[in-house]
């Protein structure tokens, strides 16, 4: 793997994921914060992938290191956890595989012959299920810390050691 | 006959109402609806009960000795996705519990939070379109499927504006814009320029894709806020629909 190539990607997970946080008007101090989540959990998929993890499992990867790094992201700018998350997590949607998936239905609805139809069915049934996983582990993975942690707010959870105010008056 | 305290626990309860309608409008999730209410009631001295729909909001409020009551229903506003709504929110109401802010202060950060300016049109339509080129690269594009990208991004964004300011359905606004970018896109792949173009094609209409309905679907749907989580999804699910046949009608138009 050429490590450039596979490194410029970040740039692009990058840009994808302001476009879509400026659509969204998040506060402009969370900009940058959302630039370098979107990157290192897009590289972390491309990562995954490269090792040979399905596209499924590493688009939860990385999903789920955006999801962890958004707590102490939301710490340090004063803004919800999912004011990063949704925006870092967007450019891993699956696009090309929604489009295929759409294009399969399309050929299926006008009838085409006996052996091509099982064939574009199996296709287009495949692709739909990888759109949905992914998406759902997406979804997942921004959840990933409220889940293991069980706080209601994010506030409250503390990363590494504790400090400030102490726990339960002691 | 009102008393002192019948009018404050109104005051209060169509302020947290306000809250409410303006965070679930903005794009949180039910629960953060739910917790940010029920911080702010408690810091006003109230105990508060929600019904939280996507669509409305009900909430009763009583004081601590149940001597007062309030109950009213509020439907939320449908101003679209505001993240600055939703972390300024999310800010005011830890310092209405730490610094004990009175209802006329979280009357005015509230007025201030909903008339901060957005960024500009023309800033937004560059960055949205950036962001339509960068996919169009990770799919594998090259630079002239980047430009094709950007270019059909752009109006096709500029076209859901302006259908949105005209008060067009939000789905149609959406099908209008997908319809727009995937023709643009689909006059170059249909001319012949350049190589394939079909990375571009795709990478049009990424703009349009409903990932906050969708990931906050799942976040309510698995914090047990399953009628919400429902209509969220099918809230995505109606917005995919209309992108896929934007889609359609182009390909039918080139005959792809």
């Amino acid at each position: 793997m050429d490590g450039f190539a596979f490194l410029e990607n970040g740039i692009w997970f990058g840009l994808a994921a302001i476009g879509f946080a400026i659509l969204f008007n998040v506060p402009q101090r969370t900009l940058v914060m959302i630039f370098v989540l979107a990157a290192l959990g897009g590289l972390t998929k491309l990562f995954l992938v490269h090792l040979g993890a399905s596209i499924v499992l590493s688009s939860l990867g990385g999903a789920s290191l955006i999801g962890i790094l958004s707590i102490p992201a939301s710490h340090n700018k004063h803004a919800p956890p999912l004011v990063f998350a949704i925006p870092a997590v967007i450019p891993m949607v699956p696009g090309v595989l929604a489009y295929q998936m759409v294009l399969g239905l399309l050929h299926l609805s006008g009838n085409p012959a006996g052996d091509i139809y099982s064939q574009v069915l199996s296709e287009t049934v495949s692709n739909g299920l990888k759109v949905l996983f992914i998406l759902m582990s997406l979804a997942v993975g921004v959840a990933v810390p409220m889940l293991v942690t069980r706080k209601s707010s994010s506030k409250d959870i503390v990363i590494g050691k504790r400090k400030g105010k102490a726990v339960d008056g002691k | 006959m009102d008393t002192p305290e019948s009018l404050e626990i109104k005051e209060k309860g169509s302020l947290l109402l306000e809250v409410g309608s303006l965070l679930m409008s903005s794009g949180a999730t039910t629960r953060r609806v739910r917790d940010t209410v029920h911080r702010i009631s408690e810091a006003f001295g109230y105990h508060a009960d929600m019904l939280i729909t996507n669509r409305a909001i009900t909430l009763a409020i009583t004081d601590k000795h149940e001597q007062y009551f309030y109950n009213s229903l509020k439907r939320t506003s449908p101003h679209g996705i505001n993240f600055k709504v939703v972390s300024g929110i999310s800010r005011m109401s830890w310092r209405v519990v730490d610094e004990k802010w009175t209802s006329g202060q979280v009357r005015a950060e509230l007025n201030r939070l909903t008339s901060l300016p957005r960024y500009p049109r023309i800033l937004v339509l560059s960055l949205v379109s950036l962001a339509g080129a960068s996919f169009c690269r990770l799919f594998g594009g090259d630079a002239l499927e980047m430009a094709v990208t950007f270019l059909a991004t752009f109006i096709g964004l500029f076209v859901r504006q302006e259908a949105v300011k005209m008060n067009f359905n939000p789905y149609l606004c959406v099908f209008f814009a997908s319809f727009a970018a995937s023709l643009i896109s689909g006059l170059f792949r249909k001319l012949g320029v350049g190589t394939s173009m079909e990375h571009a094609f795709t990478a049009s209409v990424l703009f349009l894709i409903p990932g906050v309905p969708l990931i906050n679907s799942f976040s309510d749907l698995i914090d047990d806020n399953i009628l919400n989580g429902i209509v969220r999804g099918i809230n995505g699910l109606m917005i995919a629909f209309a992108i896929a046949l934007g889609l359609l009608g182009s390909m039918i138009i080139y005959r792809f």
